[in-house]
């Protein structure tokens, strides 16, 4: 009872945290925060805590449910053939080994970045690269984004894998998300969209527990288009001003039906019990590897006064 | 392929290994062919099976053929408590318990192999900070099962065959991933009596030297083997199944628009029509594709993980993730070891130290350590 209570409080706990996090605008969040139950099968809506009990008694460690958006890659790939859990173990030993090294802080599809890269070619041997992350991807240590910008009126992507050895930094500009998860429309807009000084200074936020969505609507510029984007759903682009002959044949190519495929999305994500046993493995290391830096970061704005 | 090779192939007819490339074109000498053959195909093995379904003859039956057998819950808690006492005693047995004559190790040792499940791929990078594909495969719970010596495999089915005109090895039976002597049969299961352990799901021999011998209840680990050094796999290919043409043997099939009537991944001709008028033995069709027995050869071993019995090994395997395989040591001339290896086999040290847990080879970038600068 008391597990699935646990449960109920984690999904709502996600939904919840979600919903405050990604506020659209900076106004303030209706959350009610009611005592943890610990009885019955009430399933109240509470704060999720960091550590809870179970039935025999003990402490069992559980990760904040906001891992999920700030650690993706930390999932497998849903994949059943090619999963194993040893190996996903190693992985994430792997994976905290290098952010110990340098820190891979929150980024979101949309977030400005500034990724510093060791290149032989360069005069100076590190190559700087500021842009605007479109998309992300991959699991594990294969965990990758991409990110753009015009430079003398040349659209750049560079796809920079998150672990890869030869990054030396990555940096946050201006933490924010858009209106849709992945922004390769950019491509197909006003190069004003994707355009980003290349000397941008990172911005502060404004208010730490809440990453704001820029509902931004995009222009794009007259077709041919790389991709059909009138059957993407697109939220973050404005009116596409198409003949009516496109939006009928993306209603018969559309399969209206998926989103009730209960299997589709199973197959395609972790199950919750299995995402919290993943970051509460890594959770404590996570922890104070962010302990850490905040305290070379306080000591280090302690030593300019 | 050069017509050289292809007239001496024909006229000294050689059985080629099952390893070896099987079916070569002359796709490249169209004029040279159509002198002296008229097809472009050189088929070796056309009448040999491939792979078979049945394991051999002198196999006793391994699975239990029961599976609903209606026994009340009492027998069942007593047939339990019979196996706990069989093999509850048995405890793993330690390097210095078991007795080994202290051999020496020379260039023309063969060692035993290991078998181990492929559990997936991992990247990693090198310190130039070039990306590796490391296969990562966990050595299972090997345990030696019996030794036998050259002289009485020489009489066996196989090792008469192995060696009709050469000097006998022995055989070492080694066997992995203990489970439930429920699931198996009798006479499965008394093939681990002589050594007391627990059924193994997984059987495999390796062909060693006799100064390579090991003792019944030897375990085997990832020590086995060095970093750096170059191992062979064996595994058995995906299976795909009944494919078509294009995917099993790469036709290029016919034009996908342009009016064509139903002729898209399809073979076409499968023959001339004057010159040796049949369909001759080994034209590519479809059919089963994959479930084959192939080695990759040299591939080399970057990372050991001691603790959790892991060998990182640059490149890919056979076979598809989960699967089981075996790691020998390498056949290829040149990269054969120059030192000796831990020989027989590796023990842990006698005074309890522990080895280091993780060994990476020097050409890779170890996570922890400071991002690469080029």
């Amino acid at each position: 009872m008391l597990r699935r209570a646990f449960l109920q409080t984690f999904r709502q706990g996600l939904a919840q945290s979600f919903f405050k996090r990604y506020a659209v605008s900076l106004t303030e969040t209706t959350v009610t925060h009611q005592p943890i139950e610990t009885s019955d099968e009430a399933g109240e809506k509470s704060v999720p805590t960091q550590k809870t009990g179970d039935e025999s008694g003990n402490t069992v460690v559980v990760a904040p449910p906001e891992f999920r958006f700030i650690y993706p890659e930390f999932l497998p790939d849903p994949a059943m053939e090619r999963r194993n859990r040893l190996r996903e173990k190693l992985e994430r030993m792997d994976m905290l080994q290098r952010r110990s090294v340098i820190e891979i802080p929150e980024f979101y599809t949309g977030s400005i970045m500034a990724v510093t890269v060791a290149d032989a070619n360069s005069p100076n041997k590190f190559a700087k690269f500021v842009g605007i992350c479109i998309q992300r991807g991959g699991s594990g240590l294969r965990a990758w984004f991409i990110l753009r910008n015009v430079v003398d009126k040349q659209g750049v992507e560079i796809l920079y894998e998150m672990y890869c050895p030869l990054i030396q930094k990555i940096e946050v500009l201006r933490l924010e998300r858009r209106l849709d998860e992945s922004l390769l429309y950019l491509r197909d807009a006003l190069p004003e969209y994707s355009t980003f000084p290349m000397d941008m200074e990172p911005e502060r936020r404004l208010n730490n527990s809440v990453v704001p969505i820029n509902p931004l609507k995009v222009k794009l510029r007259p077709r041919p288009w790389l991709e059909r984007w009138e059957r993407q759903n697109l939220q973050g682009v404005e009116d596409l001003n198409l003949p009516q002959r496109f939006y009928d044949r993306a209603e018969k190519v559309a399969k209206p039906w998926e989103k009730y495929d209960l299997m589709l999305h199973y197959r395609k994500t972790i199950p919750a019990e299995e995402q919290e046993k993943i970051f509460a493995e890594v959770h404590s290391q996570l922890q104070q590897q962010e302990l850490k830096r905040k305290l070379r970061r306080r000591r280090g704005s302690d030593n300019e006064y | 392929m050069s017509t050289l090779g292809l007239l001496r192939t024909l006229f000294n007819p050689k059985i080629v290994t099952p390893n070896a490339i099987q079916l070569q074109s002359l796709n490249r000498t169209p004029f040279l062919v159509g002198l002296f053959f008229n097809h472009d195909q050189i088929r070796t093995m056309s009448r040999v099976k491939r792979r078979t379904t049945h394991p051999p003859y002198w196999h006793v039956l391994k699975n239990n053929q029961r599976t609903d057998e209606k026994i009340s819950s009492d027998n069942l808690r007593f047939v339990q408590e019979v196996i706990q006492d069989k093999y509850k005693n048995k405890s793993p047995i330690k390097g210095s318990d078991l007795d080994i004559e202290k051999t020496e190790w020379d260039p023309k040792t063969k060692r035993s192999g290991v078998i181990a499940r492929n559990i997936g791929v991992q990247h990693m990078w090198e310190k130039d900070g070039k990306k590796v594909i490391c296969t990562v495969l966990h050595v299972l719970d090997n345990h030696v099962i019996r030794y036998v010596p050259p002289e009485e495999y020489a009489k066996s089915v196989i090792g008469a065959k192995m060696f009709k005109n050469r000097k006998p090895l022995g055989c070492l039976v080694v066997g992995a991933e203990a489970s439930n002597p429920e699931r198996f049969t009798r006479q499965y299961c008394s093939l681990f009596d002589e050594v007391g352990l627990l059924p193994k799901k997984r059987l495999a021999r390796f062909i060693v030297t006799p100064n390579a011998a090991l003792p019944p209840c030897t375990p085997l680990t990832a020590g086995h083997f060095v970093i750096g050094q170059a191992v062979d796999v064996y595994g058995k290919t995906i299976d795909y199944g009944f494919q078509g043409v294009v995917k099993r043997w790469g036709f290029k099939g016919g034009p996908a628009s342009h009016g064509t009537t139903k002729f898209h991944r399809r073979g076409g001709t499968i023959g001339t029509g004057r010159d040796k008028a049949r369909v001759w033995p080994g034209q590519k069709m479809p059919g089963h594709m994959g479930s084959e027995r192939r080695f990759n050869r040299g591939l080399k071993i970057v990372r050991i993980n001691m603790k959790y019995n892991i060998i990182y090994v640059k490149g890919t395997v056979p076979g598809p993730t989960n699967s089981i395989v075996q790691i020998f040591d390498t056949a290829l001339p040149r990269r054969k070891f120059t030192e000796a290896p831990p020989h027989p086999t590796y023990f842990p040290p006698e005074d309890g130290t522990l080895p280091q847990e993780d060994i990476w080879d020097s050409s890779l970038h170890v996570f922890g350590s400071p991002s690469i600068s080029v």
